[in-house]
C-alpha cells in the first residue's frame, strides 16, 4: 500500500487523497480557511502550507535512490505547497508546522496578513468562540501586530437577503460562500466584487440572496462576515448547549445540531451526515425554532361549555379514562401521525389495540412538486415511512375525514398532527365526537379538541424518525420539560452555565420549561389506571421492543443509530418511496 | 558581448510604408511562410524548427516557445486553442501596440503557423481594453486575412481550418497573467488558476491551450523563412532574435526600437535614445517592466539586455520595457508609485498578495511623507519575504521584487527620508 510520511510518522493511504484532507482524517490539526471538503479547492487563503518532497526514482532500476546512509533521497518542492491542493503520492514526505520552522513562519505570516484588514471586533462578533480565524490565530498566529496604518473600510451590515447579513470588513475572501452557491445550491447568487483588499462578496444589483439554502453560507463562513439575521446578537456560542437532533420539518430528515440556552432553542445548524444531508440543510428547517419555543401547550386543557380551560394532569387522566369506559372499543378511532416519532406511534397503537380498538390509521402530508431533488422532499412530515413500517393504516385525507365522520365513531384520539390546519380534515368533522388531541403546539386542531394533552416534541425527548430514504435516525433531548432534568438525564448535554450557573444566573431559570410529557409516557400513566401498563422507562425500552416484535426494525437500537449515523431500514430506494 | 546592432535591419517592424495593408504585406513575402508550412511541413517539423530556434517568450518569463508548444497533448479531435497575450498591462511596456499598428499580418501569419503546428482550432487575441484603436486595427487585419483565405475554413487549400478572434480586456493588470487571461476569456472574474493542471492539459474551457505573447508569435514567420540557424545568430547566444525595446523615462528620444537581444544598456541609452535628458547621470534602470528589479545607474557597465546577462546583474529581461531614471529621481516616490500600482491591481484572491500589497504601500506612504522610521525599512524587506513565492500567480513576486531591490540597492535614498529613531531596549 502506498505510504506517506507526515512529520516523521508513517501513514498508509489508498487512492489519491489530498494531503490536507488526509491529515484531517488522521486527526491532525492543519490550519486552513478556504478549504471545505464538499467544495472545490481554490487554494486562496494560503494557510495550509506544508513542505513537501517526493523520493527520487532511479529510472533504470525503478527503485528509490538512496544516499550514503542508505536513506531515500527526497527532492523537496522549491516552494511551500498548499496541502489542500496537493495530491498524496507514494513515498511523499510532508513537514507541517510541527517539524518545519519555515512552515510555522509562513503560517504566522499569512495570519498576520489576514489580520491586517480584519476589524478584530471579536467581543461583539457572533462568530467568536467558534471562529476558525480566532482559534488559529491563538494557535499559530503572530504575537502582536506590526501594522500601524489605517485598515481598509468596507460596507457593514449589508442585507444580502432575507436571512443573511454581511459585514464586509470581517470577510477574508475565502470564497466559500460563493462556491457554495455555485456548486451546491446552484443558484449562483453570490460573487466577489471589486479587487485586492477592497473585495467582498455581493449579490447582483437589484437581486437578493433568497436562496432556499442561504444560511449554509453562514455556517461555512470561517469568520463572522456572514451572519444570520435571525440569530445575530442573540447568544454567545459558549453559553449554549449543542445537542444532536433530526430536522422534522421535512421528509428528508436532515441531521441537525440543536443549540439551546435556558431551555430555549436559539438556533439550528446542520450536522454532517454523508448519507443524508452532507454538511447542509434548507433554511426553513432552521425556522423551526419558533415552533419549538413559542405557542406551546403547557398543562392539559379541557373544553367546558365551549371554552378551553387549563386542567391538572390527574383531571385529564381521569376524564380520558372515564371516556374510555363509556365507549365500546370499536367506537374508538385512533389516528397516528407521520409527524410524531416511531416510539409514540408504536405505543399509541399498542395501547389502544390492547383495549380492543381497531388498528391506528394515519394520513401522510405530501405536497407534490414541492421538492427540489436536493434536500427538500415532497413529503412534509419526518416519519411517513416509520408509520408505514409500523403497519399503521394509510388513509388519504378524504378517507380520513370519512372515517372520522362515521356514526359508529364516538371517541377520536389523534397524535400530534395539525389535521385541520393543513387542510386534511375540516374542524366540523369532529362535531359530536369526543376528540382527544395529543400535541405540543396550539393550532387549529387543538382548538377543535375536547381534551388536549401537551406532549414533548422532538427536542424534548429522545425519539426516532424514518426518513424518505428509509433511514431511521434519532434525536436527543435538548430542552428540559417540567419533568425532565438535565443533571439526571445522562444523554442531555451540559453546558458551562448548566454546570456552574446558579439559580440567580440570568440564563438558568425554570421559565422556559414546558409542562408536558412524552405521549408514550402519558399513555403509560393512563394504562396504570387499568393496570395494563407496559413498563417502559425510556424510549430505549420502546425501540428495543419494536426491534424484537417488528422484523422491519430488527437490529435497531440507539447505540447503533448513534454509531452509524442512522440505520437504513429500507435498502431499495424505489421501495422507500412506496412502502 | 558586442552585438552588431548598427547594421541591424528591423525584422518585426521593417521600415516599409503601409505594411499593415494586406496587399503591401503580401508584396513583401507576406504569408509565403504560411504557404510553405502548409505545403511542405508537418506539424512536428514546425515545432522542432521553432524549438531549435530557441525563441524565448517575450512576455516576461523567457521560456522557449517551441518547447512550450511541445507540451500540448496529442490531438483527440476536440477543440484546442491558442490565447495570444496582448494585454501589455505591465507599466513600462508598450511594444505589442507597434505590432498591432504597423505589422499585424506578421503576427497573424505567425499565429496561424503556430496553430497548424499544434492542431489548433481557434486563436484568441486578447488585447487590453484601453487599446480600443488598436483592437480595431487588429480586427481589420483579421478581416482582411479572412477575405484572402489566410484564416477560416480550408486555409490556402490545405484543408486546415482555424479561426481567429479579437477579445478586449476590461482594464485589469492581472488578466495579463496566463491563467486569469483564460478565466477572463471565458467570461469569468480574472482570478489566476491553481496549477496543476497546466494550460496545456486543461486550459480554455477545459481544453488544451497554449498562451504566447504577441511578439513571440510574430517571430515565428522569421524562423520559418530563414531557418533556425539564421535566427539563432541574431543577438545574444542564449536568448536570440530581434526584440522590441520599449524605452521610456528621462532619455532624449524615448520610443520603441527594434534591435537584437544582448544590446548593452549603455548603448541603448546613449546611442539609440540620444543620451540622458539635460546630460544628467543615470540613477536607475528598470530593464523589463515595473516588476523587474531596478539596476543602479553606476552599475550598468557591461550589462546587456539578455536573460543571462541580466540575471548576473541581478534583474530580469521581462518584456524589455525599459524605464530610465536620472539622478534627480526620488526612488522613494518611484517605489511608492510602483507599489500603489500593485496594490490597486492585486486581484484579491490569495492572502499574502491581497493584504501584503496594501501593507507595502501604506508603509511606503509613511516613509514618503516623512513619518517613517529605520525599522520600517526592515519591515518592508520582511514583508517581501512573506509574499515572495507564496501565492497562486506571480503577482506577489512582481509586487515584492521592486520593493526588495529598490530598498536594498537605493537604501541611502530611504535612509535619508526616515527618522533616525533609536529605541532603548528595556
Amino acid at each position: 500500500m502506498p505510504e506517506i510520511f507526515i512529520d516523521n510518522v508513517r501513514y498508509e493511504f489508498e487512492g489519491k487523497p489530498l494531503v490536507l484532507q488526509f491529515m484531517l482524517d488522521q486527526g491532525l490539526d492543519p490550519p486552513f480557511f478556504c478549504y471545505h471538503p464538499s467544495l472545490s479547492i481554490p487554494a486562496n487563503c494560503r494557510q495550509c502550507y506544508v513542505e513537501a518532497g517526493t523520493p527520487v526514482m532511479n529510472r533504470e532500476t525503478n527503485e528509490w535512490e538512496l544516499d550514503e546512509k542508505g536513506e531515500r533521497v527526497i527532492r523537496f518542492f522549491p516552494k511551500l505547497m498548499t496541502s489542500c491542493s496537493l495530491e498524496a503520492s507514494d513515498g511523499m514526505v510532508i513537514k507541517t508546522q510541527r517539524t518545519s520552522e519555515l512552515v510555522e513562519r509562513a503560517q504566522k505570516d499569512t495570519l498576520e496578513f489576514i489580520l491586517v484588514n480584519h476589524p478584530l471586533d471579536c467581543p461583539i462578533c457572533d462568530q467568536a468562540g467558534e471562529c476558525p480565524l480566532q482559534i488559529q490565530t491563538y494557535k499559530y498566529g503572530p504575537e502582536g501586530s506590526r501594522f500601524e496604518h489605517k485598515k481598509v473600510h468596507k460596507p457593514k451590515r449589508i442585507k444580502l437577503g432575507p436571512k443573511v447579513i454581511l459585514d464586509a470588513e470581517r470577510c477574508i475572501n475565502c470564497t466559500r460562500c460563493v462556491r457554495f452557491t455555485e456548486e451546491i445550491s446552484k443558484t449562483e447568487q453570490l460573487t466577489i466584487i471589486s479587487r485586492g483588499d477592497k473585495n467582498y462578496p455581493a449579490v447582483a444589483p437589484g437581486t437578493e440572496f433568497d436562496d432556499p439554502y442561504s444560511l449554509n453560507t453562514v455556517d461555512i463562513c470561517p469568520v463572522g462576515a456572514l451572519t444570520s439575521s435571525d440569530f445575530r446578537f442573540k447568544a454567545r456560542v459558549w453559553e449554549m448547549n449543542q445537542t444532536p437532533g433530526v430536522d422534522v420539518t421535512n421528509g428528508k430528515g436532515c441531521n441537525i445540531d440543536v443549540w439551546t440556552r435556558d431551555n430555549l432553542v436559539m438556533r439550528i445548524t446542520p450536522r454532517f451526515n454523508p448519507a443524508v444531508n452532507d454538511h447542509w440543510m434548507p433554511d426553513f428547517g432552521r425556522d423551526d425554532i419558533t415552533r419549538l419555543n413559542e405557542n406551546r401547550i403547557s398543562k392539559p386543557q379541557v373544553k367546558l361549555d365551549g371554552d378551553s380551560i387549563k386542567s391538572s394532569w390527574s383531571n385529564a387522566e381521569m376524564s380520558m379514562a372515564e371516556k374510555l369506559q363509556e365507549v365500546k372499543p370499536e367506537e374508538i378511532l385512533v389516528i397516528g401521525s407521520a409527524f410524531s416519532s416511531v416510539e409514540d406511534n408504536f405505543v399509541l397503537n399498542k395501547h389502544f389495540s390492547a383495549l380492543g380498538a381497531k388498528e391506528a390509521v394515519f394520513s401522510p402530508f405530501i405536497k407534490e412538486g414541492s421538492g427540489d431533488g436536493f434536500l427538500i422532499e415532497d413529503d412534509q412530515y419526518p416519519n411517513t415511512n416509520g408509520c408505514r413500517l409500523l403497519g399503521l393504516k394509510e388513509l388519504s385525507p378524504s378517507e380520513l375525514e370519512a372515517s372520522i365522520k362515521e356514526s359508529g365513531v364516538k371517541l377520536v384520539i389523534s397524535l400530534e398532527d395539525d389535521l385541520v390546519g393543513r387542510g386534511a380534515v375540516s374542524a366540523a368533522a369532529f362535531e359530536g365526537k369526543f376528540f382527544v388531541y395529543m400535541g405540543s403546539n396550539h393550532n387549529e386542531t387543538s382548538a377543535a379538541a375536547d381534551l388536549v394533552i401537551p406532549i414533548s416534541n422532538s427536542v424534548e425527548q429522545s425519539c426516532s424518525f424514518v426518513n424518505t430514504g428509509g433511514r431511521i435516525q434519532r434525536t436527543v433531548a435538548a430542552k428540559e420539560t417540567m419533568y425532565t432534568n438535565r443533571k439526571l438525564n445522562l444523554e442531555m448535554s451540559m453546558g458551562r452555565l448548566d454546570r456552574y450557573g446558579t439559580k440567580f444566573d440570568n440564563w438558568v431559570s425554570d421559565r422556559n420549561r414546558i409542562d408536558c410529557m412524552p405521549a408514550w409516557e402519558f399513555l403509560e400513566r393512563l394504562a396504570t389506571l387499568s393496570d395494563q401498563q407496559f413498563g417502559y422507562q425510556t424510549t430505549r425500552d420502546i425501540i428495543a421492543e419494536i426491534a424484537s416484535v417488528n422484523e422491519k426494525f430488527s437490529g435497531v437500537n440507539y447505540d447503533r443509530i448513534d454509531d452509524e449515523l442512522g440505520v437504513p431500514l429500507i435498502s431499495n430506494e424505489q421501495e422507500a418511496k412506496s412502502v | 558581448m558586442a552585438v552588431d546592432w548598427r547594421n541591424f535591419e528591423p525584422l518585426l517592424i521593417p521600415k516599409i510604408p503601409n505594411l499593415h495593408k494586406i496587399e503591401v504585406f503580401e508584396k513583401h513575402d507576406g504569408y509565403k511562410q504560411l504557404a510553405k508550412v502548409l505545403k511542405e511541413y508537418t506539424p512536428e517539423k514546425v515545432v522542432d524548427e521553432v524549438k531549435a530556434a530557441n525563441i524565448r517568450g517575450r512576455g516576461g518569463a523567457g521560456f522557449n516557445a517551441g518547447l512550450k508548444w511541445s507540451f500540448m497533448p496529442k490531438p483527440d479531435g476536440k477543440p484546442r486553442y491558442i490565447a495570444a497575450n496582448g494585454d501589455e498591462s505591465e507599466p513600462g511596456t508598450f511594444k505589442d501596440r507597434q505590432i498591432f499598428e504597423y505589422n499585424p499580418h506578421l503576427f497573424i501569419e505567425g499565429a496561424t503557423i503556430a496553430g497548424f503546428a499544434m492542431h489548433i482550432d481557434a486563436v484568441y487575441v486578447y488585447i487590453r481594453g484601453e487599446y480600443k484603436a488598436w483592437i480595431d486595427m487588429m480586427q481589420k487585419a483579421i478581416d482582411d486575412a479572412y477575405a484572402k483565405g489566410y484564416l477560416g475554413k480550408n486555409i490556402m487549400g490545405s484543408g486546415y481550418d482555424m479561426d481567429m478572434y479579437v477579445h478586449s480586456g476590461a482594464g485589469a493588470y492581472i488578466c495579463g497573467e496566463e491563467s486569469s487571461l483564460m478565466e477572463s476569456l471565458e467570461g469569468k472574474r480574472g482570478y489566476p488558476r491553481v496549477k496543476p493542471p497546466f494550460p496545456a492539459q486543461k486550459g480554455l474551457w477545459g481544453r488544451p491551450t497554449t498562451i504566447n505573447n504577441i511578439e513571440t508569435l510574430a517571430n515565428v514567420p522569421l524562423v520559418i523563412k530563414n531557418g533556425a540557424d539564421w535566427y539563432k545568430a541574431i543577438g545574444a547566444e542564449s536568448h536570440p532574435g530581434p526584440v522590441l525595446y520599449g524605452i521610456s523615462g528621462h532619455v532624449n528620444k524615448p520610443g520603441v526600437y527594434e534591435y537584437p537581444t544582448g544590446m548593452s544598456i549603455n548603448d541603448l541609452i546613449y546611442e539609440v535614445c540620444g543620451g540622458m535628458r539635460g546630460g544628467k547621470k543615470v540613477k536607475a534602470v528598470i530593464p523589463g517592466g515595473s516588476s523587474t528589479p531596478p539596476l543602479r545607474g553606476d552599475a550598468l557597465e557591461g550589462v546587456c539586455m539578455d536573460a543571462d546577462s541580466l540575471r548576473t546583474a541581478g534583474s530580469m529581461m521581462g518584456t524589455a520595457g525599459m524605464i530610465i531614471m536620472d539622478e534627480d529621481t526620488d526612488m522613494v516616490d518611484v517605489l511608492w508609485r510602483i507599489s500603489h500600482f500593485y496594490h490597486h491591481e492585486s486581484c484579491g484572491q490569495c492572502t499574502p498578495c491581497r493584504d501584503g500589497t496594501g501593507f507595502l504601500e501604506k508603509t511606503l506612504i509613511k516613509i514618503r511623507d516623512g513619518h517613517g522610521e529605520m525599522r520600517d525599512l526592515d519591515l518592508l524587506l520582511d514583508l517581501c519575504t512573506q509574499m515572495e513565492g507564496r501565492t497562486i500567480c506571480a503577482l506577489a513576486d512582481a509586487a515584492a521584487w521592486p520593493v526588495r531591490y529598490t530598498v536594498t540597492r537605493f537604501r541611502e535614498d530611504f535612509e535619508k527620508r526616515v527618522k533616525n529613531t533609536v529605541y532603548a531596549l528595556a
